[in-house]
């Protein structure tokens, strides 16, 4: 997967979350988004889903595969670059 | 316009600020009136429910950023509160002291906790489906939508094995996530009507003053008067809360900013999926 969507990704998460005060840059592609990492929750993960769909037409169908797809930046690069028409 | 927003019972111990001599102060006041020191949360020797504690503790958290934001000269135009934040933000308003919030919360919760010794209850999160379905699959199931937070977020309480059926059904029914969570008793239910008399006892031992900060209810959406804040205080526990009806409304009534006084960021995050799909 390129950097170019690696950093799109992030933007997406800063943009969709509302998360003030960050830059695509404090993002760590490889760290846990829910719990330590960004902390994030289920009501986190359906905005995310909404805007996936949204921006890059991807779907995430339920939470068994928004787990593995949003484990980190680079896993949600990696299921897009899979899916994306 | 400035709403502060009051959360209701946090599902975990969170956010405590126990190096802090205001939350200190809380702290103790919360003991003396309740017998659980918020500062100990969970290994606490009161006899209190987890609920009960979570409950108090959750108030504390939210007396304790009211002082924070009122120090910093940041007052509110309106307050607005989600199911048990009523308690917080009736203090908030001016209406009872910090004392009377945190012994009504004690009292309130000890008497839904005496249904919890009959019944087992739960409570259970959908995420993802919207009201039509899910109120099908509760009324499936004889249970009940508790709150309505987003058009994709609710809360259903009822008996346990009951709200597990009903989880299972949303889960197959497209629900992006579900997940349940322990509770004393079927909160914003019909089924509190059963110990409605007693909840009309304790709240009938306290006085409200008129809130000098006018404080929106989540039901109806009108600011409380002193005298509907006894029948509301028993009501809104036999009966949903609609959030995301309260934060349109009070957008609607020219609100620019909400600042969310409590453990968590819960209220935050409806709001910004409603304001996504506005």
């Amino acid at each position: 997967m390129s950097d170019e969507l690696i950093e799109k990704v992030k933007q997406m998460i800063i943009d969709s979350l509302r998360i003030e005060g960050m830059s695509p840059d404090e993002i760590d592609a490889d760290a846990p988004l829910f719990g330590e990492g960004l902390g994030l929750d289920s009501i986190d993960a359906l905005q995310l889903v909404v805007a996936m769909e949204k921006e890059f037409g991807v779907v995430v169908p339920d939470a068994a595969t928004g787990s593995t797809v949003f484990a980190s930046v680079r896993s949600m690069a990696g299921y897009i670059g899979e899916h994306q028409k | 316009m400035i709403c502060w927003m009051y959360p209701g019972q946090p599902i975990a111990f969170t956010d405590t600020y126990s190096n802090d001599p205001e939350f200190q102060k809380i702290a103790l006041l919360c003991q003396g009136t309740t017998g659980f020191n918020p500062m100990e949360s969970g290994t606490s020797a009161s006899s209190l429910t987890q609920s009960v504690r979570l409950q108090l503790h959750g108030v504390c958290v939210s007396l304790y950023r009211s002082g924070q934001l009122m120090s910093q000269g940041r007052g509110p135009d309106l307050i607005a509160e989600h199911s048990m934040g009523i308690y917080a933000a009736l203090a908030a308003s001016g209406s009872i002291d910090s004392g009377a919030a945190l012994a009504l919360t004690c009292r309130i919760g000890v008497a839904m906790a005496g249904m919890g010794l009959h019944r087992d209850y739960a409570l259970g999160c959908v995420i993802g489906l919207t009201s039509g379905p899910l109120a099908d699959i509760a009324a499936n199931h004889g249970i009940y939508l508790a709150n309505h937070n987003t058009s994709r977020h609710f809360l259903l309480a009822g008996e346990r094995e009951k709200v597990e059926a009903a989880l299972a059904e949303a889960t197959a029914s497209g629900a992006f996530s579900v997940s349940i969570f322990s509770c004393d008793a079927p909160l914003h239910t019909p089924l509190i009507e059963t110990i409605a008399g007693e909840l009309r006892r304790i709240v009938a031992e306290y006085r409200f003053s008129a809130p000098r900060i006018p404080l929106v209810e989540h039901i109806g959406q009108t600011p409380l008067t002193a005298a509907a804040i006894p029948a509301f205080l028993v009501d809104e526990l036999c009966r949903p809360v609609y959030w995301e009806t309260t934060y349109r409304t009070l957008r609607s009534r020219g609100v620019t900013r909400f600042q969310e006084v409590g453990a968590g960021s819960a209220l935050a995050k409806f709001n910004r999926w409603i304001d996504s799909e506005t």
